[in-house]
């Protein structure tokens, strides 16, 4: 009979627990550093459910993050600070975006699909940058009061970092779960079978444009709630999060943690930031460090930094099926 | 004519451009039969495959299957219809397991590709019929390895499971023994004609070996620079003079 393959439990189990009890032991700044790995990483799993699942390279995923924080902002300037309607709307709001982009986006291939998204995330980035009555431009939108949540006799705000910490955890916890069911449901293999082979995709019958618009708009969807999440740690929506170089950060992420393994990405955001961290001390140019850092990476990790890993680690036997 | 033939073409022709690679193409199949098409290379028998499978719309002509006009749709209405077919160059999901290779057109068939939770190991409708396929093909002890690490004639095997499990009427296989050795060959050769004898598939196959065409086809077409040159048992081939002078008797086999 056929099995399903390991669905190892205790790694995923170990990761939750040491996320729960880290901000216990590490400083408040490293506290922040961990809620920003979080919601990046959140960010760049749903950047590879695109990348690693479906084959596809977006550069436009920006403006799907940028559009969950601008909402986000906006409604609490007006007031709204109930954090499941501000949660909820954020992701519909991409979600429709993503659906009239990845409409237009699935019409090509490859680097055009790449290009495409480019262009898209770059006209929302204008929109952001120019239409400064709404977006106060590029200075941003400056949120001032934080929704709170009361759990368990316990009230989470998002104005104490430990609190807010735990908020942003439950959240990106929540989403990648539902990532993860997706990414093992029917839909999921399917999305697999177009990465391999699209031409045979539409030739058991599958209309590889449509399929292609789901998974667009449900990376869309899950890239806005973590953009809610990053308004309401960071207090402010700005245009940059809409930046093309902005949108290639969860794709440089995937590639370093691996786009072969559903929690590589989020690795991959942890290495990004603790790379940032560790150079920024000795030099402003962190960005150049991490060029020579990613060059290895790609060269001598070609599953990633995590899936090589866990290769040779748990599965030393069966290394390069290929 | 009271029964609809599984497969009928009619006036079919493509070009591009001025180019014209097929034209003016009419045969029908009947129910069940086992027919092949050959040709030498360049004769236009992939453009054939590829005007009547929808991979793209011939440029001219009419295609029908079962009765029902299909003539232009894209690829994945067609197998809808009930038509699937093969690739001369082996076109499945390299890096997925044979079993979820055989799963991924049931899914699709079960209307389940806009499933977002479930597990499909669970879902007996798809194990249970893709089990059943992978028996038939004999590839089912390796259900669980991937495609990528199979031998080249089990790839041929995963597709020829790919193409069946959705129980399409008609299947169009792309040279299915090509660049195997003779006892791959013969292995398919009797594949083919055991699984048309359980599901009454009506297969019509391109082949480049003589041999294979003769001891499988119950018709044969012969193509001849974009012209259906000749049709008939292989008997009639054999001894139609043009066919000869065309094809046969130049020994285009390297």
């Amino acid at each position: 009979m056929i099995t399903n393959k390991y669905h190892n439990l205790l790694g995923p189990a170990l990761l939750i627990i040491l996320l729960f009890f880290a901000p216990l032991v590490m400083p408040i700044y490293w506290v922040m550093i961990l809620s920003e790995i979080l919601i990046m990483g959140l960010m760049a799993l749903s950047c590879n459910l695109l990348l690693g699942y479906t084959g596809l390279l977006s550069f436009g995923q920006g403006a799907f993050f940028g559009l969950g924080a601008y909402s986000a902002a906006l409604m609490l300037q007006g007031g709204i600070e109930n954090l499941f309607l501000i949660l909820l709307v954020g992701m519909l709001l991409a979600l429709m975006a993503a659906l009239v982009v990845g409409f237009f986006s699935v019409q090509l291939d490859e680097i055009f699909f790449a290009m495409i998204t480019l262009a898209f995330g770059m006209m929302f980035f204008s929109l952001a940058h120019n239409w400064i009555d709404i977006t106060g431009g590029s200075d941003g939108m400056p949120v001032f009061n934080l929704p709170s949540l009361s759990l368990f006799g316990t009230q989470l705000t998002f104005y104490a970092p430990t609190s807010m910490y735990y908020l942003i955890f439950s959240v990106v916890g929540i989403g990648t779960s539902l990532l993860w069911f997706i990414v093992h449901s029917p839909f999921g293999l399917i999305l697999k079978a177009m990465r391999e082979n699209k031409e045979r995709v539409s030739f058991v019958g599958g209309n590889v444009k449509k399929l292609r618009i789901a998974a667009f708009a449900i990376s869309g969807a899950f890239t806005g709630l973590a953009g809610v999440l990053f308004c309401l740690f960071n207090s402010m929506a700005t245009p940059d999060f809409m930046h093309w170089s902005f949108s290639a950060k969860p794709v440089i992420m995937s590639i370093i943690g691996g786009t072969g393994v559903f929690l590589g990405p989020l690795f991959g955001a942890a290495i990004f930031f603790i790379l940032e961290q560790v150079i920024i001390q000795f030099t402003e140019n962190w960005m150049f460090f991490l060029g020579i850092v990613l060059i290895p990476i790609v060269l001598f990790f070609p599953k990633g930094v995590f899936g090589t890993l866990r290769d040779k680690i748990f599965h030393p036997t069966k290394q390069e099926t290929k | 004519m009271n029964v609809e033939n599984a497969l009928r073409i009619e006036n079919l022709g493509h070009s591009y451009g001025k180019f014209k690679v097929i034209e003016d193409i009419s045969l029908s199949i009947d129910k069940g039969e086992l027919s092949a098409l050959i040709g030498p290379n360049g004769a236009g028998k992939t453009t054939f495959y590829n005007a009547i499978s929808g991979k793209f719309p011939p440029t001219k002509g009419k295609v029908f299957l079962g009765g029902e006009n299909i003539t232009g749709l894209p690829s994945h209405h067609v197998v809808d219809k009930g038509m699937c077919r093969s690739f001369q160059i082996t076109n499945i999901f390299s890096e997925l397991t044979v079993a979820e290779n055989v799963f991924s057109p049931l899914v699709i068939q079960q209307n389940k590709h806009f499933k977002l939770y479930g597990n499909l190991f669970r879902d007996k409708q798809i194990t249970e019929k893709a089990m059943t396929m992978l028996e038939q093909v004999g590839l089912a002890d390796r259900a669980e390895q991937l495609v990528s690490s199979l031998a080249y004639g089990d790839k041929r095997l995963v597709e020829m499971a790919v193409v069946l499990v959705r129980g399409p009427s008609v299947v169009l296989l792309d040279e299915p023994t090509a660049g195997m050795n003779p006892k791959e060959t013969e292995n398919m050769i009797s594949l083919i004609k055991k699984l048309a004898a359980i599901y009454g598939t009506t297969f019509f196959i391109t082949e480049h070996d003589m041999k294979v065409v003769f001891s499988l086809a119950q018709k044969i077409y012969v193509l001849h620079q974009g012209h259906l040159l000749a049709q008939g048992n292989p008997q009639e081939i054999r001894s139609n003079e043009h066919v000869q002078e065309a094809y046969l008797g130049r020994k285009v086999n390297a």
